[in-house]
């Protein structure tokens, strides 16, 4: 290969890149090697927490919904034993990042959307999350704004994630703690006739899972909300 | 309900070495545009999750900075001290400033330890 054709082949395969150290990337590195060389946590455990943030996602919550779609009887061992539904998906609840590490939220609920009935999660009190089902939570998840407004003006709130629903459905708030964690099974829209566990998968997206969107055919993507800052954020 | 005394206090310890962080703005949304990055995330950012779940789950974790401890805190430190920056920014340098409003780290010594830091980066 010719420098030309090397450099040519480079221009389309390599993709861009931050070319330049910025302060946040030297502030986490000296953070985390100060706690290690303090003895607050060890390089291991780091590395290992820091795998379990990159590999999990809502994939295991998407296909829990799916295959309960598909067969009644999963649905009822999801309503009943969602520790056991869980684990046929892949996510083990008392040990969930798979290296040791027990885990204190063992009290999992999958919530059942129904015609007259929707779910929605929060955490009040910080951002307690389904992590091992449903990934890391999104932004938005976290603002004391979304967690306080949610609680109080549910419709609304929802509304402006593009989800409007009707007066004669009900909302019902759910909110985590360290004890108690949530994923809402929505109901099976219309037009998926047919259709197999990883097509349903697709559609089922984190925000259907949170309670943020309903679940429909041709939608993959999650809503892109701005967050909004709190105007009190200490009080809640 | 009232603001804690905890809430106000975390914010009105000054922290001039993260102050300077914050002045220079790096943040990701700026360094990507810049150079036509699409990660919505910087890379950096699971290895900060990383190391609140080590916290988190390690023996003296909750001693030095207990789970709720740290969100209450960053969601008034974000809110106040670091409202120009964007997350997960501002979760990185409230992370930061809590430690070191606790003493857990020392202000010059992360300063110190930036600078190496640096240095080895760019060598």
């Amino acid at each position: 290969m010719s420098e030309h054709d090397h450099d040519h082949e480079h221009t389309r395969t390599v993709a861009p890149m931050v070319d330049e150290i910025t302060d946040f990337e030297v502030l986490e590195i000296a953070l985390r090697e100060l706690c290690i060389e303090k003895g607050i946590f060890t390089a291991e455990d780091h590395r290992r927490f820091t795998e379990f943030a990159e590999h999990i996602g809502p994939t295991p919550g998407a296909h829990l919904v799916a295959r309960a779609w598909l067969d009644p009887e999963f649905k009822k061992l999801a309503l009943a034993d969602p520790l056991a539904a869980s684990k046929e998906v892949g996510v083990d609840w008392l040990e969930p990042t798979g290296f040791g590490t027990p885990s204190d939220f063992v009290a999992f609920h999958i919530l059942e959307d129904t015609p007259t009935l929707h779910h929605v999660i929060v955490c009040a009190l910080c951002s307690c999350y389904p992590r091992p089902i449903l990934g890391n939570s999104p932004e938005w998840y976290r603002t004391p704004n979304y967690r306080r407004r949610l609680v109080r003006w549910p419709r609304q709130v929802l509304a402006e994630f593009g989800l409007y629903l009707p007066d004669d459905v009900a909302i019902r708030v759910e909110d985590s703690n360290q004890k108690h964690r949530f994923m809402v099974l929505p109901l099976r829209p219309e037009g998926t006739d047919g259709w197999s566990e990883d097509q349903l998968a697709e559609i089922i997206t984190r925000d259907c899972l949170v309670g943020v969107a309903l679940p429909k055919a041709g939608v993959t993507t999650n809503v892109i909300t701005d967050t909004r800052p709190a105007l009190h954020p200490e009080v809640y | 309900m009232t603001e804690s005394n905890g809430a106000r206090s975390i914010k009105q310890v000054k922290i001039p070495a993260l102050e300077s962080v914050v002045e220079r703005n790096q943040v990701w949304g700026r360094m990507a545009a810049k150079y036509g990055v699409q990660n919505p995330l910087p890379p950096w950012k699971s290895s900060l999750d990383g190391i609140c779940d080590a916290l988190d789950e390690s023996g003296c974790g909750s001693e030095v900075l207990g789970f709720v401890d740290r969100r209450n805190e960053e969601d008034t430190l974000s809110a106040t001290v670091y409202s120009t920056l964007p997350y997960p920014e501002n979760q990185l340098v409230s992370l930061a400033h809590s430690l070191i409003a606790r003493g857990v780290v020392d202000e010059k010594e992360l300063r110190e330890r930036m600078a190496v830091v640096r240095a080895r980066l760019e060598a």
